[in-house]
């Protein structure tokens, strides 16, 4: 399943102790939690991590069902925080994965419940942290979860073993101290490339080879008062000094003493390869990380050791704390502990690196040098610093002179092939020709399909979380001048949209189109399983349909169309968005994701070519000297393979339309040249491999005719 | 500790372009060269064509030489500090450049020369690809070494894949510690299509080494020639004009007839006559007129998908002869362009019933034509051969009208200002399209021409930039449109006021 596969990573899986895993950081965790001995795994797939729940949908029959281990891609991420739920009463580890912030947000409430009962088997959640360049999501990070639910955060440094180290060790911590524990992990560090050497994986006590027989009942692990009050106290009583004792005691943390010793540096872990680097680039480190300046890397940054922070800070003038995002909740602490402690020590951070936004190595460099240079430190010349950096940065002034405009931006869009262009090539077709009805408000959601907010369709007002793309236009419906249309994919429905949405709208008489769009994958994320799939994580066949799961909602108006023809899928939002019927109005527009159908439909065609056997291949192009290069087609499609050329023509200047060699032939280009009535230049061609005799003939014959009538 | 460095290369690709195998490979390449190294990536949202990098640093001291110390390795490339870029695609050299990884001192700059254009390129109705004259002088500038060439097009014809070509290059260029075999066995390591991939590792290799990667300098496309046949014809036109008239015979007597063509020439040659070198609007006003007086009408269109020409082409194109193409045109004439064709005085009536009744998108006739059947290629056939009626036709009688406004307006502007009239014959460049499209261009086309004589009876040079803006404007697309408008009326005003203003002035002056 998903757009890549897994058989060598699966396999790496399986290795025992002492041989060498290569592979992303993502496969490191996923391989440690298999040495864990966990029972269970489950989560939602999201970047940076969607990787551990394919990896372990392949694994799931060689090697997770062997040894009794339950493994399920679940519906939400509220249902895989709830899967935690396990390790209530039963001493058995499990793992659960999912996105941050976003993932968080959904899974918090079963996430505090969790976190207030308290568990007594090892529960670690891996959050893939969505934050900074390459982000795609709305930018916040986890830290403040981890502080309200008192979660223990790890935040660890960024290589392989360390990875895995943690992850071991999180378990550890969670049954120490009786809480789930957070495991966060940056995009860039998820998909770095290196090895790790391995250990056995564990079999679990408790898996479904040797289940438990008897329920355990706890009054005191239930939800309500008056336990939660006792929850609340145990907490702060018990579980939060015993995950520092054991956070202490196992080193989480890293001193490195250094022999410059009226300043040092706190860091995040997963800030540690910048800094050090920064660090080298300013001559105050060497390329291992050595460095005068005394570091404290903190691996765990919730919660903190105050012996720990107070003996670093101790004796020093001044401290920075390299820390990512806002609130600055370490530097808060370490102030708020100097202040306490009677410190004399000055601690910077915030002030020299800006609040906000990723701390990428210019924002770092320019942040230390600043720290570097503020008072003169004896090991650290800050001359030195000075002349570094300029040698780094001086470049930057000569800019803009040469690139005098910024260069053209490359947003995000559709595949080639995608089905849900098409379906924003006809909103978009509609708003332009019947305005009264089509310029309408357009609730937009989270998926593949968010697309159509950018260029060239900018279709979509809002984007307000995944599947809330109906029940975000439910104030604006009934306020608003014309009927409102929402989006939502099959990715989104399940996992929220049916009930937040489609039941919410329902009960609330809401009178709007929502276009479902159905290619039968979470796609954004790597064409997982999701239940329009008719199969789960885990291979096995399943039957919801999304017509049925309406149905018994109440919603009768559904129309499914097939959205590669744009002239229908026209015709049918027109007549969603003017019929005299009340209630919701649901458009279903079902085409499989083109990169999966790709996926597995070209290597079948090159066998068959190669067998001999007759194989119709369509692709489309333009006539040159019929375009005229007015672009309208590129302002309705943005197709990648829809691109220009220079102009063939002598006489004109502006580039023409052309379909490069990528297109796999779907037509939306002809489709919507035909719908939006833009030109004749577009056609399709389709080849034939292999033809029979007959066709042989026939084509000869015509192509004789046809050559005696053309001219030149 | 001090010979020894992290080099670090950075990958700006476009999704789906191969950027993750090209970083396996050198970090592969690496690890087999017994080097510490290591790789990370921003896919993102890579496989949905949007800006992808791989960063990829590697240690120049040997494993074996550490004793089990660990070099710390980055997962972002340093701004200022980077080795390496080597990109798949020249706009990504921009991006990189200007977010400041590359540094005149350290860089080295690989880039192939093709372009993936971005929407935003696309989108506007002219010209608004990115200078590739800039990136590559960014490129130049801010790079110890540029080396470019067209990766695309060596892999296609070497029938590999161009990261495989740029991989090579990397290879040739020296700057990596990694020797050359062991870049090949790192492509024979991954097992995939490896015949093909060393095939293109060589080409770049090779490509690099004997120094033949310097893109060739702009401006050096071969001085455009006279055709042969016009070539006595055009004789007596000044030099800077024979190519584009010999051109523009050519494709009226194509369009129409040899009468038609000399139509076109004694429209000319008034610009001609009265310009002077180089012959700025003489070129302008030849070259437009000439492709506005072979406008697209369905004649037209049918004619050149029915052409041997075509079949071809296509047949080059799609690597198969015609007899096994199965060629489908999407052809949806709306009611102007089918009586369009037909003689103006029978359908003058329909015509003024259609523009009232239908002001916004007339009706269409849509049809999917399967051209390379004898029915369907007999239909748009017959179609082509109603070329005699051409000229007494609707369509033709509305353009050679605007047409004839838009050489009067020319004319008008060359007594007030040359630069103004230039401008006024680039204003053409707008009438261009289909259908609505076209209807929505020509009407800004004639707002522009509106607004611009009405602003030069004041102000000839302020008329100038007036018609320059609304032309870039326009181009930009319909939100264009609107703006060009309100421009243009901003402007009048202005000039209007001031024209009041100094009549008032002007009225005062004896009393004072």
């Amino acid at each position: 399943m998903g757009e890549r596969t897994f058989a060598e990573d699966v396999k790496q899986l399986g290795y025992g102790a002492g041989q060498i895993l290569q592979g992303e950081g993502i496969l490191a965790i996923t391989k440690a939690v298999l040495q864990s001995g966990v029972s269970y795994i489950g989560g939602y797939p999201g970047a940076p991590v969607s990787h551990l729940l394919d990896v372990m949908g392949d694994a799931n029959e060689p090697l997770l069902k062997p040894m009794g281990i339950y493994f399920e891609a679940s519906g939400s991420e509220a249902a895989a925080a709830a899967l935690l739920g396990a390790s209530l009463n039963y001493p058995m580890r499990g793992v659960v994965t999912w996105k941050s912030v976003v993932g968080t947000n959904v899974a918090s409430d079963a996430l505090s419940h969790v976190a207030s009962a308290g568990v007594v088997g090892g529960a670690l959640i891996v959050i893939g942290e969505d934050y900074g360049e390459g982000a795609s999501i709305l930018q916040e990070r986890t830290h403040s979860v981890a502080l309200k639910s008192s979660l223990p955060l790890l935040d660890p440094r960024n290589s392989l073993s360390a990875f895995a180290h943690f992850v071991e060790e999180g378990f550890n911590l969670s049954e120490v101290c009786g809480q789930p524990v957070l495991f966060s992990i940056r995009i860039r560090a998820a998909h770095m490339r290196g090895t790790l050497v391995c250990k056995d994986n564990i079999p679990p006590k408790i898996s479904m080879r040797s289940r438990i027989d008897h329920a355990v009942f706890n009054i005191e692990k239930i939800n309500l008062p008056p336990f939660t009050y006792a929850m609340e106290a145990q907490k702060f009583e018990h579980r939060l000094p015993a995950a520092q004792r054991y956070i202490h005691e196992h080193g989480f943390n890293e001193h490195r003493p250094g022999a410059e010793e009226s300043i040092g540096i706190v860091m995040q872990g997963g800030l540690y390869n910048t800094t050090a680097r920064a660090l080298a680039l300013l001559g105050a480190a060497d390329l291992y990380g050595a460095s005068p300046v005394p570091l404290l890397i903190l691996n765990a940054i919730h919660p903190l050791v105050p012996e720990e922070l107070c003996g670093f800070l101790r004796g020093k003038r001044r401290v920075l704390v390299v820390e990512e995002g806002m609130p600055n909740y370490i530097e808060q602490q370490l102030k708020a502990l100097a202040h306490d402690e009677r410190l004399s020590v000055e601690i910077h951070g915030k002030d020299l690196f800006g609040q906000y936004g990723e701390l990428v190595p210019y924002v770092v460099v320019s942040g230390l040098k600043k720290f570097l240079t503020m008072h003169e430190a004896a090991t650290v010349p800050g001359a030195d610093v000075e002349r570094r950096f300029e040698a780094l940065t001086a470049h930057r002034a000569k800019l803009g002179a040469i690139l005098p405009t910024p260069v053209a931006k490359r947003p995000p869009t559709f595949c080639t092939g995608c089905p849900e262009r098409p379906v924003f090539s006809a909103m978009k077709i509609l708003r332009t020709k019947q305005p009264e009805v089509g310029d309408t408000h357009v609730s937009a959601d989270i998926g593949c399909h968010s697309f159509g907010t950018q260029a060239p369709f900018n279709v979509g007002n809002t984007i307000l979380g995944y599947g809330m793309g109906l029940s975000s236009s439910n104030a604006v419906a009934p306020l608003f001048g014309k009927r409102v249309v929402s989006v939502m994919g099959d990715g989104g429905f399940w996992h929220n949209g049916l009930t937040n949405g489609v039941a919410n709208a329902v009960f609330n008489k809401q009178d709007s189109v929502l276009v479902i769009l159905e290619n039968f994958y979470t796609s954004a994320t790597g064409q997982q399983h999701n239940p329009s799939t008719g199969k789960n994580a885990r291979n096995e066949p399943t039957t919801m349909t999304i017509p049925q799961a309406l149905r018994g909602l109440g919603v009768t108006w559904i129309k499914t169309v097939n959205p590669y023809r744009i002239g229908e899928m026209l015709g049918t939002l027109r007549r969603a968005l003017t019929t005299r019927e009340g209630g919701l109005k649901v458009i279903i527009a079902r085409g499989e994701c083109q990169l999966e159908r790709q996926r597995r439909e070209r290597p079948l065609i090159r066998k068959k070519t190669e067998r001999g056997e007759r194989v119709s291949q369509p692709k489309f192009g333009v006539d040159p000297d019929v375009c005229t290069g007015d672009h309208s087609c590129m302002r309705v499609n943005g197709c990648p393979s829809l691109t220009l050329r220079d102009n063939p023509d002598p006489l004109r200047d502006d580039p023409i339309a052309h379909v490069d060699a990528s297109c796999v032939g779907c037509g939306v280009c002809g489709e919507v040249a035909h719908a939006a009535v833009l030109c004749p230049s577009f056609y399709e061609v389709k080849t034939i491999s292999n033809p029979g005799p007959w066709e042989r003939l026939v084509g000869r014959v015509r192509m004789r005719v046809i050559g005696a009538l053309a001219g030149a | 500790m001090a010979d020894h460095r992290i080099v670090s290369v950075l990958i700006p690709a476009v999704g789906g372009q191969g950027g993750g195998v090209l970083s396996e490979w050198i970090i592969d390449a690496a690890l087999l060269a017994g080097f510490p190294a290591q790789s990370t990536s921003i896919p993102g949202v890579a496989q949905r064509t949007g800006s992808t990098s791989y960063v990829v640093e590697i240690f120049t001291r040997p494993r074996a030489e550490l004793n089990g110390q660990e070099p710390v390795f980055c997962l972002f490339p340093v701004p200022g500090a980077l080795d390496v870029l080597l990109a798949p695609e020249l706009l990504e050299v921009g991006r990189a450049i200007e977010a400041g990884f590359a540094s005149p001192s350290r860089t080295t700059i690989i880039s192939s020369t093709h372009r993936l254009y971005s929407i935003h390129e696309k989108m506007p109705a002219g010209d608004a690809i990115y200078p590739r004259e800039w990136l590559e002088e960014a490129a130049r500038t801010f790079s110890r070494r540029f080396v470019s060439f067209d990766a695309l097009a060596l892999a296609r014809a070497n029938r590999t894949e161009a990261n495989a070509v740029l991989l090579g290059a990397l290879a040739a260029t020296g700057v990596m510690p990694v020797g050359v075999d062991s870049f090949r066995k790192a492509i024979e390591q991954k097992g995939v299509e490896v015949a093909a991939n060393l095939k293109g590792f060589e080409v770049g290799y090779e490509l690099v080494r004997r120094g033949a990667d310097r893109p060739a300098p702009a401006g050096s496309v071969a001085k455009a020639s006279v055709r042969p046949e016009f070539a006595a014809e055009c004789a007596p036109y000044p030099e800077p004009l024979r190519p584009i008239v010999a051109e523009a015979l050519h494709r009226l007597i194509d369009y129409q007839d040899r009468a038609y063509a000399e139509r076109y020439l004694r429209r000319l040659e008034p610009f001609v006559a009265g310009d002077h070198d180089p012959y700025t609007l003489g070129g302008l006003v030849a070259r437009h007129l000439a492709v506005w007086m072979t406008y697209e009408d369905a004649i037209r269109v049918a004619d050149l998908k029915t052409r041997a020409a075509r079949f071809r082409r296509i047949e080059t194109e799609h690597r198969a002869p015609a007899g096994q193409l199965v060629i489908t045109d999407y052809l949806k004439p709306d009611l102007d362009e089918i009586y369009g064709i037909l003689p103006y005085r029978l359908v003058r009536p329909l015509a003024a019933f259609a523009e009232r009744r239908w002001p916004r998108g007339r009706p269409t006739l849509g049809q999917h034509v399967k051209i390379t059947t004898v029915s369907g290629f007999l239909r748009v056939w017959l179609l082509a051969r109603l070329r005699p009626l051409r000229p007494i036709s609707y369509r033709a009688r509305h353009e050679h009208a605007l047409m004839a406004e838009w050489l009067g307006a020319v004319e008008q502007c060359l007594r007030l200002d040359y630069d103004l009239a230039c401008e006024v014959a680039r204003g053409a460049q707008l009438v261009k399209g289909y259908g609505d499209v076209r209807r929505r261009m020509v009407a800004a086309f004639r707002a522009l021409l509106d607004s611009v004589l009405a602003a030069a009876a004041i102000d000839p040079g302020a008329a100038r930039a007036l018609a320059e803006e609304c032309r870039t404007l326009v181009l930009r697309g319909p939100e264009g449109e609107d703006a060009a408008s309100q421009t243009a009326g901003r402007t009048l005003e202005r000039l209007r006021r001031s024209v009041a203003g100094s009549v008032l002035q002007r009225d005062r002056l004896p009393s004072d």
